[in-house]
């Protein structure tokens, strides 16, 4: 069935430029071929019927049949490979012929045979313009007018205006379809045109994307800072040759990798390869990001969430891994150098103490009171000098990390005991009163570190009676909560400018112009740094209120251990 | 019988101020300022009362303290450890008496190593 239907469609197809051309050529070949088809089952019939009919002139049938058969091949092949309109008007001359011979002059012009005319009329619209169907209404009423005058008849004018109204019809069915397929012509050529523009204006698009995606690699290329972006699922999606460099790992190795496959290997230690996961899954629970250790090189790793900006919904995280290896390397030089330089500093400082206390002390004769009261000065400045020496080595080791917390049960009032008998002569040398006070609240002994409880206390106490003129300082140790503790020093001092107060615990810093604090106050603003670092590392916290000629109020807070 | 005191310290001005602390506090006192002399001499000596640096020229305090712990004539001996460190002052707390951290100053020994003094 197919195969028939190639054959057929194979027949009929004609190649033309002009749709219209081809249009009415394969019109033509259709009904040369449905005619041809007609034609052969006359031409078998009419063969079958000899001899056996009686009917005369079926030889005639059959001459006539085969002149049209052979007349429609010829068309058909000038309609296949050379003119279509040649071909349609021979065939139609052809068909008028054959009908003109079909039947009687009487007939014809007035008779059973009059509308046969209609056919090729008909026909002409299809094959032709569609104008031609006037013309051949034209040419039948020619015909049928000289059957008539020939019959010696008027011309059968009903006939004539038949034709001409079949041809109008014609015409009309012909053009609207032309119309149609017109317009039809013109929507499918705006219709290609705006796909070639969108397809101009996409492959415009991609190709300015494939710039700025060129540009970015480039941009990102060229970064000295590792560059790595891991999607949700914490594959590798990008990285760039800055890390490849810092990592030692080659580029190719990366992309497409996983984060475990990333910090896995020689590179990291397993608590750096945990702190480095730790922090690419929540990068919000670090502010600073941190620093590790990296083959022989120091990197600082910084991460950041990678939002979709739309849905705020998280589509992974980018890490920006930096060389700190000179860093490290200075900080360490400096760590040591304040530690060395502490302790060398102490001995002389401890000598010129003891030497002095020993001359004050009367151990190698008598003094008179000048001399004791000048003494009395050089122990007060050695002992500053000393105890400024301890806060830089302090200092130095909370940086180190060598600096460990080690508690132990401790007697409460021990804590107040001991602050009196360090700082009682110091506020009193000032003219300041010391006091202090126990909730009975507070459990007789505590776990804590006696040493470093001690340190943040007198620290803090020093601190207030620096910056204390007129009044004192108070004391308070408090239950907070059952598992909460707090020590509480009050001053009635000059207070801290709101906008310094931030800043009152950063190392090398007191409040206000630091140079003339310094020299007005004495030390190097270590004092607070260390506080709040040591309370951190005891896993407390410090705040501070104050108020300007008012005074101010640090409170440390701790975890309460009792024992 | 007087109470005797060693003092092991390097540096010549702490030295002298410990050893006066230890005198001005009862005690008969020598003083030793180097590891090695130390070492020999405590074979030969049984002092009430031994001040110890940790930080020391040839032979340090350390090792000498865990000889003056194996050494059954020195059982009785009182120690003190000065030391300039915290860390250290913590770590070898169990090796000594009373551990004092410097600076030390003259009326805090003196005062201290009185306690110590057998009757």
């Amino acid at each position: 069935m197919t195969y028939l239907n190639k054959l057929i469609q194979d027949l009929i197809m004609v190649s033309s430029s002009d749709p219209d051309d081809a249009r009415r050529r394969r019109n033509l070949n259709i009904l040369i071929l449905g005619l041809g088809f007609v034609l052969i089952i006359a031409i078998t019939l009419s063969i079958l019927a000899i001899g056996r009919s009686e009917i005369g002139g079926i030889t005639l049938i059959i001459g006539g049949s085969l002149f049209m058969l052979i007349g429609t091949i010829v068309v058909y092949l000038i309609n296949r490979y050379w003119s279509g309109v040649f071909s349609a008007n021979l065939f139609l001359l052809l068909l008028i012929a054959a009908i003109s011979f079909s039947d009687t002059p009487e007939q014809l012009s007035a008779g059973r045979s009059l509308f046969v005319f209609v056919i090729p009329i008909a026909m002409a619209s299809l094959i032709l313009r569609p104008g031609a169907a006037f013309f051949f209404a034209l040419l039948a009423s020619g015909i049928i007018a000289i059957f008539s005058l020939s019959t010696g008849k008027i011309p059968n004018s009903p006939a004539i205006l038949g034709y001409f109204l079949v041809a109008f019809i014609a015409w009309m069915s012909s053009n609207s379809l032309e119309q149609a397929l017109q317009d039809l012509r013109i929507i499918n050529t705006n219709l290609d045109r705006i796909v070639a523009e969108r397809t101009s204006a996409l492959a415009q698009a991609l190709t300015r994307e494939r710039i700025e995606a060129g540009r970015n690699q480039a941009i990102l290329n060229s970064i000295a800072d590792g560059v790595i972006v891991f999607n949700a699922e914490n594959a590798v999606i990008l990285a760039n040759p800055a890390l490849g460099d810092l990592t030692e790992i080659p580029l190719q190795n990366l992309t497409g990798s996983t984060l475990n496959k990333f910090v896995e290997g020689e590179g990291l230690s397993l608590s750096d390869q945990r702190r480095v996961i730790g922090l690419i899954e929540h990068p919000e629970k670090t502010k600073t990001g941190i620093r590790v250790e990296w083959r022989k090189k120091f990197l600082s790793v910084g991460v950041a969430r990678v939002q979709d900006t739309t849905t705020n919904e998280n589509i992974g995280a980018v890490a920006v891994f930096r060389d700190v290896t000179r860093e490290t390397e200075l900080e360490r030089m400096k760590e040591n150098f304040i530690a060395i330089v502490s302790h060398e500093l102490r001995t002389p400082l401890n000598a010129i103490l003891g030497l002095t206390e020993m001359l004050k002390e009367g151990i190698y004769g008598a003094l008179n009171d000048k001399q004791v009261s000048i003494a009395a000065r050089v122990m007060v400045n050695a002992t500053r000098l000393l105890s400024m020496v301890g806060d830089l080595l302090d200092e130095a080791q909370i940086n180190a990390g060598k600096l460990s917390i080690k508690p132990q049960s401790l007697k409460t009032i021990s804590l107040l005991e001991t602050l009196h008998s360090t700082m009682d002569k110091i506020a009193a040398d000032k003219g300041l009163f010391l006091s202090s006070e126990l909730d009975p609240n507070m459990p007789e002994s505590i776990k804590g570190d006696p040493h470093r409880l001690q340190q943040v206390l007198i620290n803090l106490v020093n601190n207030s009676i620096k910056f204390t003129e007129k009044g004192g300082v108070h004391v308070h140790i408090i239950r907070a909560e059952m598992d909460r503790w707090k020590m509480e020093v009050t001053d009635t001092g000059i207070g801290i400018p709101e906008n310094e107060v931030p800043h009152i615990f950063e190392t090398f810093r007191q409040a206000n112009n630091m140079a003339m604090t310094t020299r007005q106050h004495g030390g190097f603003g270590l004092g607070l740094s260390i506080v709040k670092q040591l309370v951190e590392l005891m896993n407390g916290r410090i705040d501070v209120k104050s108020e300007i000629d008012r005074g101010s109020t640090f409170s440390i807070q701790l975890p309460l251990e009792i024992t | 019988m007087k109470n005797f005191a060693l003092v092991i310290e390097d540096d010549i001005d702490l030295s002298d101020i410990f050893s006066k602390a230890l005198q001005t506090a009862g005690f008969e006192v020598e003083a030793i300022r180097d590891g090695r002399v130390a070492e020999s001499r405590l074979q030969e000596i049984v002092p009430n009362v031994i001040v110890i640096d940790l930080h020391l020229p040839h032979v340090d305090g350390v090792t000498l303290l865990k000889q003056i712990h194996g050494n059954e004539a020195l059982e009785n001996t009182r120690i003190i450890i000065t030391t300039a460190d915290n860390v250290q002052a913590e770590i070898y707390r169990d090796l000594a008496t009373i551990v004092m951290v410097k600076p030390i100053s003259f009326s805090q020994l003196r005062d201290i190593s009185a306690r110590l003094k057998t009757a």
